[in-house]
C-alpha cells in the first residue's frame, strides 16, 4: 500500500514536470532564438541548443533609439493608467462597499457589463472622437482609453476587499476627529495594500499588453508602444527572428520579474477579480 | 432651509456615495455608453469621413446577405469553442496535478512557471508561434524528427486555409490556459477535506470521488470561468490580427478583425458599425447570464 502510494506520488511529480516542460517550450524557444545568430533559426531538424551564443540581437534592439523610445512610452502609459485607475477605482469601490444607496445594484450591473464589451466596437467612435479632439497620435488618448477598460475591474476587485474590512476602525478614527477622507487614508488604505498591489499589477499588465487601441489611435514611431513595435518588426524584418525574439524577451521581462516577486498578490487578484465579477 | 436639511438627511447615503462615485461614472458614461450609442446610431447610416447618409436597415440587410459574414461568425464560434474547451481541459488537468499532495514550495514554484504564458502580450505570444509554425520552424522540425512528417513535405500551418484557424486557436489555448488553472486550483482548495475523508472511509474509488465531490464542488468556478472566457475569446482581436491577419482568403478571420478591416481599411464605417452591433447583441446575451450570476453573488 505504502509503496503504491509512493509510486503514485512520483508519477504525479513526473507528469507535472513533463507538462510544465511542454507548456514552457515556446518561452524557452523564444529565449534560445534570441541568443543565437539568425541563420541558425530555420532548420529541419532544428538545433535545440544554440551552436553559437551571441547577444548581438539584444545589442541591435538596445542601441536603437526608436525601440528604446517605445519602451519609455509603454512604461509611461502603463504607469499612468495604473495610478489613475487605482485612484478613481478606490474612490468608487469605497462608495460601493460602505454605503447603501439608491442605484447601487444598477451601478454594479453596469460595471460588470462594461467588462464584457466587445472592445473593437469602441474603436470606431473612439477614433472619430480622438481625431476631432486633436488627440490622434498622442499618448494621452491611449491613457484615457485604457482607463475605461481597466477601471471597472479595479473597482470590482477593490470593492470586494474593502467590504471585508470592518467599518469600526474608520468610525473610531472619525470619532477621534478625522475627516472621512482622513480616516480612509489612515485606516482603510494601509490595510488594503494587498488588493491595491493585486489590482495595480493586473491593470499594469493589461495596459502594457494592449494592442488594438494602440493600432487604431497611434501612427508616429515616436508615440508607438511595444506591442505595436513588435508587430511592425514582424512586418518589416520578416527574417530577423533573433532580433524579434530579443525584443519579445525585453518586452516580457518586466512583467515576469514583477510577477515573480508579487505572485501572491497577483494570484489573489486574478481569483478575486473573477469570483466577485 | 428646513426642507433642504431634511433632503440632505434623507439622502445622506446617496450624497456621500455619489460624491465618491462620480468620477468613475463620468468616465465610463462618456467613454463606454456614449460610444456604444454612437455605434448603434452609425449602423443606420452610410458613413464617410465627411458626411453621413441615413440608409435605414440597409447595412444590416447587406450584412445578412453576405456569405462571408456567416463564415466569419462560424469561424469565431469555432475559435471560441475550441479555445474554451481546451482551456478547461488543460486548466483542470494542471490544477488537479498542482492540488495533489505535493510539496507546497514545489506547488508554488510550478504554478509560477505555468502562469508565464498568461503574462505575455498576445502580440508577443503570437509572434513566438509564427516563428514556431513557419514552414522550416520548430514544429515541423519536431514532427519530422519524430517521423510523423516527411521533412520534404512540411506543413505551412499559417499559410494554408485548412490549418490557419487551427494554428491561431492553438496559440490562444496556450496563452490563456493559466487563467483556468489558477482559478480552478483556488476552487479545488476551497472544497473541504472532510468530504474526501468521509469518502475514503466509505472506500470510494478516485474516479467516483472526482465525479461526486470534485466536479460538483467546482461547478460555480467552472461556470464563471467558462462564461468569462467565452466572452473574452469571442471578442479577441490580437491573436488573429498578429498571426494571420485573417487570411489566407479569410480562412482565419474572426468578427473582431473583420470589423476592424471593414472600418479602417475599407472605410465602411456604417457597415462595420452594423457588424459591431450584431456582435454586441450576441455578447450581450451571453453577458446577461454572467451578470445575473455575478450580481447575485455580490448580493
Amino acid at each position: 500500500m505504502r509503496a503504491r502510494r509512493r509510486g503514485a506520488h512520483l508519477a504525479i511529480y513526473a507528469i507535472l514536470v513533463a507538462a510544465t516542460i511542454i507548456m514552457l517550450f515556446p518561452v524557452a524557444w523564444m529565449l534560445t532564438v534570441s541568443v543565437r545568430p539568425n541563420v541558425e533559426v530555420m532548420k529541419i531538424p532544428p538545433d535545440w541548443i544554440p551552436a553559437l551564443f551571441t547577444l548581438e540581437a539584444y545589442n541591435k534592439v538596445l542601441r536603437s533609439g526608436r525601440y528604446l523610445r517605445t519602451f519609455a512610452n509603454t512604461y509611461f502609459v502603463a504607469l499612468a493608467v495604473t495610478l489613475v485607475s487605482l485612484f478613481i477605482g478606490a474612490m468608487a469601490a469605497y462608495a460601493l462597499a460602505r454605503f447603501r444607496f439608491k442605484g447601487q445594484r444598477a451601478v454594479l450591473m453596469f460595471l460588470i457589463t462594461t467588462q464584457m464589451f466587445p472592445l473593437v466596437l469602441l474603436c470606431i467612435p473612439y477614433f472619430q472622437v480622438v481625431v476631432k479632439l486633436g488627440l490622434y497620435d498622442t499618448l494621452t488618448s491611449l491613457i484615457i482609453v485604457y482607463v475605461t477598460f481597466t477601471l471597472p475591474f479595479c473597482i470590482l476587485m477593490l470593492r470586494s476587499y474593502f467590504a471585508q474590512i470592518p467599518k469600526d476602525m474608520e468610525e473610531a478614527a472619525m470619532v477621534d476627529g478625522c475627516s472621512r477622507v482622513g480616516a480612509i487614508l489612515r485606516t482603510l488604505l494601509p490595510l488594503s495594500y494587498p488588493a491595491l498591489i493585486g489590482a495595480g499589477l493586473y491593470t499594469f499588465l493589461l495596459a502594457w499588453n494592449e494592442f488594438l487601441f494602440a493600432v487604431v489611435l497611434i501612427e508616429a514611431w515616436e508615440k508607438r508602444v511595444i506591442t505595436m513595435a513588435i508587430y511592425s518588426l514582424m512586418a518589416e524584418f520578416v527574417t530577423d527572428w533573433s532580433m524579434m525574439m530579443a525584443f519579445s524577451v525585453l518586452a516580457s521581462a518586466p512583467l515576469v520579474i514583477a510577477f515573480i516577486f508579487l505572485q501572491r498578490y497577483m494570484v489573489r487578484g486574478m481569483t478575486a477579480g473573477a469570483i466577485t465579477a | 432651509m428646513a426642507k433642504a436639511l431634511t433632503f440632505r438627511r434623507r439622502y445622506r447615503q446617496e450624497l456621500q456615495a455619489y460624491a465618491f462615485l462620480w468620477p468613475a461614472l463620468l468616465i465610463l458614461g462618456l467613454l463606454m455608453v456614449y460610444p456604444l450609442l454612437q455605434v448603434i446610431r452609425m449602423s443606420f447610416y452610410e458613413v464617410s469621413l465627411q458626411k453621413e447618409t441615413w440608409v435605414g436597415l440597409d447595412n444590416y440587410a447587406q450584412l445578412l446577405k453576405t456569405s462571408l459574414f456567416w463564415q466569419v461568425l462560424w469561424q469565431t464560434m469555432l475559435f471560441t469553442a475550441g479555445s474554451v474547451i481546451l482551456h478547461l481541459v488543460i486548466g483542470l488537468g494542471l490544477a488537479l496535478l498542482l492540488h495533489a499532495r505535493i510539496n507546497a514550495r514545489v506547488r508554488n514554484f510550478m504554478r509560477g512557471l505555468l502562469i508565464i504564458p498568461w503574462l505575455l502580450a498576445p502580440t508577443v505570444a503570437g509572434m513566438i508561434w509564427v516563428l514556431m509554425l513557419a514552414p522550416f520552424g520548430v514544429v515541423n522540425g519536431l514532427l519530422a524528427s519524430l517521423g510523423i512528417l516527411d521533412s520534404s513535405a512540411t506543413i505551412n500551418w499559417l499559410g494554408s486555409p485548412e490549418t490557419s484557424l487551427l494554428s491561431v486557436t492553438a496559440m490562444n489555448v496556450w496563452r490563456a490556459f493559466p487563467f483556468f488553472m489558477v482559478m480552478l486550483l483556488a476552487g479545488l482548495q476551497a472544497i473541504p477535506d472532510e468530504l474526501y475523508e468521509a469518502a475514503d472511509i466509505d472506500g470510494t474509488t478516485p474516479l467516483a470521488k472526482f465525479w461526486y465531490i470534485t466536479l460538483p464542488g467546482l461547478r460555480g468556478v467552472i461556470t464563471t470561468v467558462v462564461l468569462l472566457d467565452s466572452i473574452w475569446t469571442f471578442r479577441a482581436f490580437d491573436p488573429v490580427y498578429v498571426m494571420t491577419g485573417g487570411g489566407p482568403i479569410n480562412s482565419s478571420e474572426v468578427l473582431a478583425t473583420a470589423i476592424y478591416f471593414d472600418a479602417f481599411q475599407k472605410l465602411k464605417f456604417g457597415y462595420a458599425s452594423a457588424e459591431a452591433t450584431v456582435m454586441f447583441l450576441i455578447l450581450f446575451a451571453v453577458s446577461a447570464v454572467y451578470v445575473r450570476r455575478a450580481v447575485r453573488e455580490i448580493g
